[in-house]
């Protein structure tokens, strides 16, 4: 396929985006097909895209010198856009109907669907500045997102959200002078591409500057201690929280942190210094923090981003170890973390707007009044919890197998604290998923009148995001070997 | 010689003698004549650029055409003409977009002295540009700070005064410590035209006689000029000058005058010293640290400020601080930062003046944070361009701050041992920018509650309703994106024009 | 073709699920769980008719013949793969029986707890699963359905919906979770170090690279031993169990002490000799460490039994404590002493149950539930009485009960097996725990036939129907008969022992 199909699927959301609010819809309906007519269209050309792969790099902008903006659609990137575009259309369907109570649609949906190209832009970066570029980028078009409500408390969480994002790309960006500086080029290389004979003795340096770099662009996927601005960030509305603040802004986070560090900074030179060991020791804690966090938190959605936090260390986890099966590990958990994590936070999202309830303690009963919900937010705890049989166990499996075979001991412990986790999520998950069922003998049903299942704007998302827990969790054969054939060029 | 080369001597001249004709003309009149020589100056610099371009060396213009080392020369190089041509665009777009405060603020019988002050500045910053008469340069630096007390002051309240006299002070004890430098240069070497001098410090040197007197010149010299220009700790003056001063001379002196003094800085170091001596000198490491220094303690002064205007004035402190640490990074990469921060912190910096104007105009010309809630609605242009800067501030990719942060850190990677005191300090630095220009962003675009809405009374602003202004606010952030998005062929020059320096 | 030997998995399951559904859906409808006697009779016919023909099938799958079959792969080289083999037949087997014995008294039991629906779907699913766990052939496989047992016996435990039963299933939740992950962290090791995850008598690990790694590998080992180990409720992760008995309807906690927590002690026999090996752990601080937890799990069991007043409570301590005599067995890595592990594992399984059963008709006949309202019982339901006698001898060990046998073994192999202090230590505990046993069930049986003066005599009898009665005594036969005719037991068990080691 042509290269320039990577410009357009970056520039149809952000060009058909902006002028929402300019554009007189005649209704409401109208709106929506614009919207889910534009989204489904990119996803159809990304998805598309991925199948014909362009295998020429695009490049779109000079900035100065040699820098550029330019795109290349490779393995890792693949994963990533496959992701996101498989996601953005259902995400889309369902805040429709999820945002008829939060207002200020066009605004909202103008955001929503800029991201989108935001997105994909880092996805199908070429080299470390344009990544870079699209990462300070989705900062920017997200924030109005977390903003929307206006309230005082959105205010605050955009705030911090804000500084730790710009704060983070800020270390980033000196891991990104580095690689331009030290690099033989800028461009993703499998292995790296630092120049050993212009690095010579200054090997520590290096390691100093990854470990900067690793931590500025591990904010947004909340390594701790840069963790708290997430669960803050959930005032946004349902849709933000689930598609960007579980999947597209976080894992964005990630996939930067495994692109500097398999593919800029590479790992034969990180592997076993103590730069890999600071920064395990940091993702291991993360791991183990989150979870008792959102084990603490009484709030729904932040009980959620709680256990982001935590799972998104699970695949940071995978990154830092280092080894091609860490990759895949990391890589798998991203693909189905995404599935489950967006599942349970459109559970949330479907009632808070059934019920208006945010507290996990209000919940009691409720799982009779809107079972399908409920059975669906049941599941896909199970697979956070890592039952076999859903795809929370394969990624867990293959991230627990790598750190064995990596015959690291600090590995080791990065293995006890993925299942110290697990037993944490089964705690926090499972207490909602009971208490929604079982509220106790005398419980009155007549005080959740009113409250039933949502439509099937909100139900086929959540359906399907089931059907594909499922299936991954059983099958997941051609995923996997898919990414390991990515992982293998890492050799 | 061809007729173009007259043109920087015109240009100085010009502005020069602009000055005392617009003080026996009315405010108006005296507002048309200011505009007109700006721009003219403007398109003759342009000229000189063009021209130096194609022929691609520098040229030495003689007064009178007596040689040295009785003549006085001009010196036209790449650089000094590309200086020229921003710093003339920025006035320009400053005048502009301050026009409405400058006729509220200043006496109407006073209006036309403000444009001899700003007269006198140009011709000022224009002479600090070019000329190769380091005791030449001595004068005009006097003048400049005349002129810029008076742009201070002439918006009379308490406060004014009082900061214009700090402002003579630091700036006095400045220009003396300056003055004693030239003179001790003077009393080595025995020449005031700098190529001269260059010749002689370098035999000096050489020789290894008279090394520090020599070094004593150059840090007199160098704390001189930072004092002038508000290197920390010497800042304590520019807040209150800044703030409280009117629109275009709050822009203008923070865009413009520091930036002259720092200009003449870069001219002493490769042209007066060579820049190899002043790297032996370690005169660059005091600055490197003060700099660094700056960039921390201006943005923490900056977050606890209330004061929109104090805010921006504080930014300022820290951006100075980038500029002296490029120098010391002891690398011509380092300088080409600085150089480049010099134009990019100008036009963004006099962007965010001009914008938060509008934003404090329909906010009831308080420009205390708290009142700016939703400004960003009732001033849209002002808004955006408040946000342009702030995120160019911050050094957000496709603005111009974005590209000196870029070259700076550059710089650093490539430089021994300073390599991760400059990088962490541009990180934490790029933090705390965000801390407090975001958090004015997020404010302005909080909507304001109804009710207070009525009860203060705020009004809304369309751009129709402040053509110029709106024009000034457009160019202005066309020109950051253009610095932010293109900045290659202004790297290129200004690597062109350095190499011609040394 | 071998796939219809997991009919008995899949049938019980998807007979389970039906029956969840429509409970479900029924409730959203908003009728009660409570169906008429027509209904209640048509449940009772499909239910039983399932049970009797899975269980079927599933002894003839076990006795026929080894059999195994690929179901599908989970991951590239992990295959959910199943295999009947010796243990797993035995296992089959016991819980059948239970299982089927249970149905009948539960028929009785569940009027009186309500949403039958439910409980028999659970109970229904819960057995598809057990089969299922026993026929694995490899250690993911057995992962998994020790996971699904995990999730899907929650529900019978907090069946009443009370506020403390569903404490109580969290508890046994995350229990057995903290178990099952402790489980995995040590799969993750063993999918490292071994050949293969399928059961291979003897083990699969690879010795050479085993060796190297030695100090991690034991971890691994140790933790998936404790892991495993709080199913069948081991020090320290027994606390589940006397929270989770009282609450849950008594043919609950029959199953759930009786078989459930057996299939902790599978787990435990999979990986040490199936997979491991007992080379690699013999002398090492493993076998050490977990006999000294077995050994003080037995005592302390035993001893919390004792204090304990609530009957069912009581029992559940003895559980504790009994289920380690097993685990004691495992550790003791003697040939002696693991077939007496199999031996007990037979045993309790029937013996408990019987007890639980009638603890059970305690509650549904006169709604007693602590220990010292018991006194006077065995006037009014003499023939109960006598079953929990049968049964409680059958606990202790007095000949020719079974327990005897089993006991026998083990204490023959402790000090057969060649492991210093406990070779002693061990037998004496156990006797020390048999004592104990003694003391806190057979008071029950003297204070019930022997109450004194002051309980009145002459009541009517309370002795339950025939639906309880029948089921009660089939399991205390069966906690008697093989004490007295062991052979064919013990012959079959020795008769792979040994490839085991």
């Amino acid at each position: 396929m042509n290269a320039s199909i990577m410009v357009i699927v970056i520039l149809l959301p952000i060009l058909a985006g902006a002028p929402i609010p300019l554009i007189p819809f005649k209704n409401r309906t109208q709106m929506m097909v614009y919207i889910e007519g534009i989204v489904l269209l990119n996803s159809i050309l990304v998805i598309a895209m991925l199948f014909h792969r362009p295998e020429e790099a695009l490049v779109l902008f000079k900035f100065t010198g040699n820098l550029s903006i330019s795109f290349r659609l490779d393995g890792l990137g693949t994963v990533f856009a496959g992701i996101v575009s498989a996601l953005w259309p259902l995400a889309t369907l369902y805040s429709f109907e999820y945002m008829k109570h939060e207002g200020h649609e066009k605004y909202f949906f103008m955001f929503y669907v800029i991201t989108y190209g935001v997105t994909l832009g880092i996805a199908l970066a070429e080299d470390i500045l344009t990544m870079y570029f699209f990462y300070e980028m989705l900062t920017l078009v997200t924030l109005p997102l977390i903003l929307h409500t206006l309230s005082r408390e959105a205010v605050l969480a955009s705030r911090t959200y804000l500084y730790y994002s710009l704060g983070g790309a800020a270390f980033a960006f000196i891991g990104m002078v580095f690689v331009l500086t030290y690099g033989t080029t800028s461009v993703f290389t499998p292995g790296g591409v630092i120049d050993l004979a212009k690095l010579g003795d200054r090997k520590n340096l290096l390691l100093i500057i990854y470990v900067i770099c690793f931590c500025g662009f591990s904010v947004k996927s909340a390594m701790w201690p840069f963790s708290s601005w997430l669960p803050k960030a959930g005032v946004a509305p349902t849709p933000v929280t689930a598609l960007l603040h579980a999947v597209a802004v976080v894992k964005a986070g990630a996939f930067t942190t495994i692109r500097v560090t398999y593919y800029s900074f590479g790992t034969e030179l990180l592997r076993g210094t103590w730069a890999q060991y600071l920064l395990m020791t940091l993702v291991i804690f993360t791991i183990v923090y989150g979870c008792s966090r959102a084990l603490k938190e009484t709030h729904l959605k932040r009980r959620l981003a709680w256990s982001t936090v935590s799972n998104l260390s699970y695949i940071l986890f995978g990154v830092v170890l280092m080894t091609p099966a860490g990759l895949v590990g990391a890589l798998s958990h991203m693909v189905f973390h995404a599935v489950m994590k967006i599942c349970s936070f459109f559970c949330a999202g479907a009632v808070i707007y059934k019920s208006g309830k945010n507290y996990i303690h209000e919940l009691e009963g409720m799982g009779r009044k809107m079972p399908k919900v409920f059975v669906i937010f049941t599941i896909s705890g199970l697979a956070l919890m890592g039952v076999p049989g859903l795809c929370g166990f394969i990624s867990k499996w293959n991230l627990a197998k790598a750190a064995v075979e990596s015959q690291n001991p600090l590995a080791y412990v990065g293995v006890a604290a993925l299942l110290v986790s697990a037993l944490l999520t089964a705690i926090y998950m499972m207490t909602i998923s009971v208490r929604a069922f079982f509220p106790g003998k005398n419980f009155d049903y007549n005080s959740l009148k009113g409250v039933e299942d949502p439509n099937w704007m909100m139900l086929l998302p959540l359906v399907l995001f089931v059907i594909a827990m499922f299936v991954f969790g059983l099958h997941s054969e051609p995923v996997i070997s898919g990414l390991e054939t990515i992982a293998s060029a890492m050799q | 010689m061809q007729f173009v080369q007259n043109f920087p001597f015109f240009s100085i001249i010009l502005s020069l003698f602009s000055g005392p004709l617009s003080s026996i003309l009315g405010g108006k009149k005296a507002k048309w004549v200011n505009i007109a020589v700006i721009s003219i100056v403007g398109c003759l610099s342009v000229a000189v650029l063009a021209f130096v371009l194609s022929t691609g060396e520098e040229y030495v213009y003689m007064m009178g055409h007596f040689p040295a080392p009785w003549g006085n020369e001009i010196r036209v190089g790449i650089l000094e003409a590309l200086m020229a041509v921003f710093f003339c665009l920025i006035m320009l777009l400053s005048m502009l977009g301050g026009e409405k405060e400058r006729e509220q603020e200043i006496e109407e019988s006073k209006q036309n002295l403000y444009y001899v002050m700003v007269d006198l500045l140009l011709c000022s910053l224009l002479a600090l540009i070019y000329t190769n008469d380091i005791f030449t340069a001595y004068v005009f630096v006097e003048i400049n700070t005349i002129s810029a007390c008076g742009l201070i002051m002439i918006r009379q309240n308490g406060r004014t005064i009082e900061a214009a006299t700090r402002y003579m002070i630091m700036s006095l004890l400045g220009s003396g410590l300056l003055l004693l430098g030239i003179c001790f240069l003077y009393d080595l070497t025995g020449h005031l035209l700098m190529s001269n001098i260059q010749e002689k410090v370098r035999e000096l040197y050489e020789t290894g006689g008279y090394h520090i007197p020599l070094i004593v010149a150059l840090g007199l010299m160098s704390v001189g000029l930072a004092i002038k220009s508000a290197l920390f700790p010497f800042h304590s003056w520019l807040p209150d000058a800044y703030g409280y001063s009117t629109l275009s001379s709050a822009a203008i002196l923070s865009s413009l005058v520091s930036k002259g003094y720092i200009f003449l800085l870069v001219k002493i170091f490769y042209r007066v010293i060579g820049f190899d001596i002043v790297r032996d000198s370690r005169v660059v490491d005091v600055l490197f640290v003060f700099g660094i220094a700056g960039m921390i303690m201006g943005s923490l002064s900056a977050i606890r400020e209330n004061n929109i205007r104090r805010m921006i004035a504080y930014s300022s402190v820290a951006q100075i601080g980038y500029i002296y640490m490029g120098f010391g990074l002891e690398t011509t990469a380092g300088v080409i930062a600085s150089l480049y921060h010099i134009i990019s912190h100008a036009a963004t910096k006099s962007l965010l003046f001009v914008a938060a104007s509008g934003i404090t105009d329909v906010s009831g010309d308080s420009t205390s944070f708290f009142d700016l809630t939703g400004a960003g609605y009732r001033n849209k242009l002002a808004g955006v361009a408040f946000t342009v800067g702030s995120l160019s501030m911050v050094g957000v990719p496709m603005f111009a701050g974005f590209i000196s942060k870029l070259l700076f850190a550059q710089a650093a990677v490539e430089s021994v041992n300073k390599i991760l005191p400059t990088l962490i300090a541009l990180a934490i630095s790029t933090i705390l920018n965000a801390v407090y220009f975001m958090k004015t962003v997020i404010r302005i675009y909080t909507p304001e509650k109804r009710k207070v809405l009525k009860q203060k009374q705020y009004t809304t602003v369309k751009m129709k309703d402040q053509p110029v202004k709106s024009a000034a606010l457009i160019c202005f952030i066309a020109l950051n994106l253009f610095l932010g998005l293109f900045s290659e062929p202004i790297i290129e020059l200004i690597q062109a024009g350095l190499e011609m320096f040394a | 073709m071998n796939g219809w030997i997991l009919l008995p998995v899949f049938l019980p399951a998807g007979a389970g699920a039906i029956l969840l559904v429509s409970s479900f859906l029924e409730h959203l409808k908003g009728k009660e769980d409570r169906p008429g006697r027509e209904e209640l009779h048509r449940l009772h016919v499909f239910v039983g008719a399932i049970l009797l023909i899975s269980a079927a099938l599933a002894l003839i799958a076990a006795w026929t013949g080894d059999r195994s079959v690929t179901l599908f792969y989970l991951m590239k080289d992990i295959p959910v793969y199943f295999r009947i083999d010796e243990v797993g037949r035995l296992f089959v087997t016991f819980v059948s029986i239970v299982w089927v014995a249970v149905l009948f008294y539960s028929f009785v039991y569940m009027k009186h707890e309500g949403e039958e629906k439910r409980f028999f779907g659970f109970y229904l699913l819960v057995y598809g699963i057990l089969v299922g766990l026993d026929f694995a052939g490899n250690l993911v496989t057995m992962y998994l359905f020790y996971e699904l047992m995990t999730l899907a016996s929650m529900p019978l435990v907090l069946h009443n919906g009370s506020r403390e039963a569903i404490m109580a299933a969290l508890k046994y939740l995350f229990y057995s979770m903290c178990g099952a992950y402790m489980g995995l962290f040590g799969i993750f090791f063993l999918y490292r170090y071994c050949d293969t995850l399928a059961f291979t008598a003897g083990g699969t690990l690879n010795l050479a690279a085993a060796q190297e790694n030695s100090t991690i590998l034991l971890i691994a080992v140790f933790v998936m031993l404790v892991g495993f180990g709080a199913k069948a409720g081991m020090f320290p992760l027994h606390a589940w169990l006397p929270a989770a008995h009282p609450v849950a309807p008594s043919p609950a906690s029959a199953v759930l002490s009786g078989v459930i927590v057996k299939s902790g002690v599978l787990a435990a026999i999979r990986v040490v000799y199936y997979l491991v090996g007992t080379e690699f752990l013999r002398g090492t601080w493993v076998q050490t460490a977990w006999l000294t937890l077995t050994l003080l799990t037995v005592f302390m069991g035993s001893m919390l039994a004792y204090r304990e007043p609530v009957f069912k409570k009581r029992l559940a301590y003895s559980t504790v404590s009994q289920v380690s005599y097993i685990l004691f067995g495992l550790a003791a890595m003697s040939e002696t002493s693991v077939t007496g592990a199999l031996l007990q594992t037979v045993f309790h399984a029937f013996t408990k149950c019987a007890l639980f059963l009638t603890a059970g008709i305690f509650i549904f006949q006169c709604g007693k539930t602590r220990v010292d309202e018991l006194s006077g019982i065995g006037k009014k339901m003499p023939v109960t009485l006598w079953c929990y006698t049968f049964a409680s001898l059958a606990l202790i060990g007095i000949p020719p009960a079974s327990g005897f046998i089993s006991k026998w073994y083990l204490a023959e192999g402790a000090l057969e097996a060649d492991m210093g202090v406990f070779g002693w230590l061990g037998p004496v505990v156990l006797l020390v725990s048999a004592l104990l046993t003694a003391g806190y069930l057979l008071p029950i049986t003297m204070r019930g036939f022997f109450p004194g003066k002051e309980d009145g005599t002459g009541e009517a009898s309370l002795e339950p129907s025939k639906g309880m009665l029948i089921p009660l005594m089939v399991l205390a036969a069966l906690a008697i008969l093989p004490g007295i005719f062991p052979n064919p037991l013990i012959r079959y068990i020795q008769q792979f022992v040994s490839a085991l080691l």
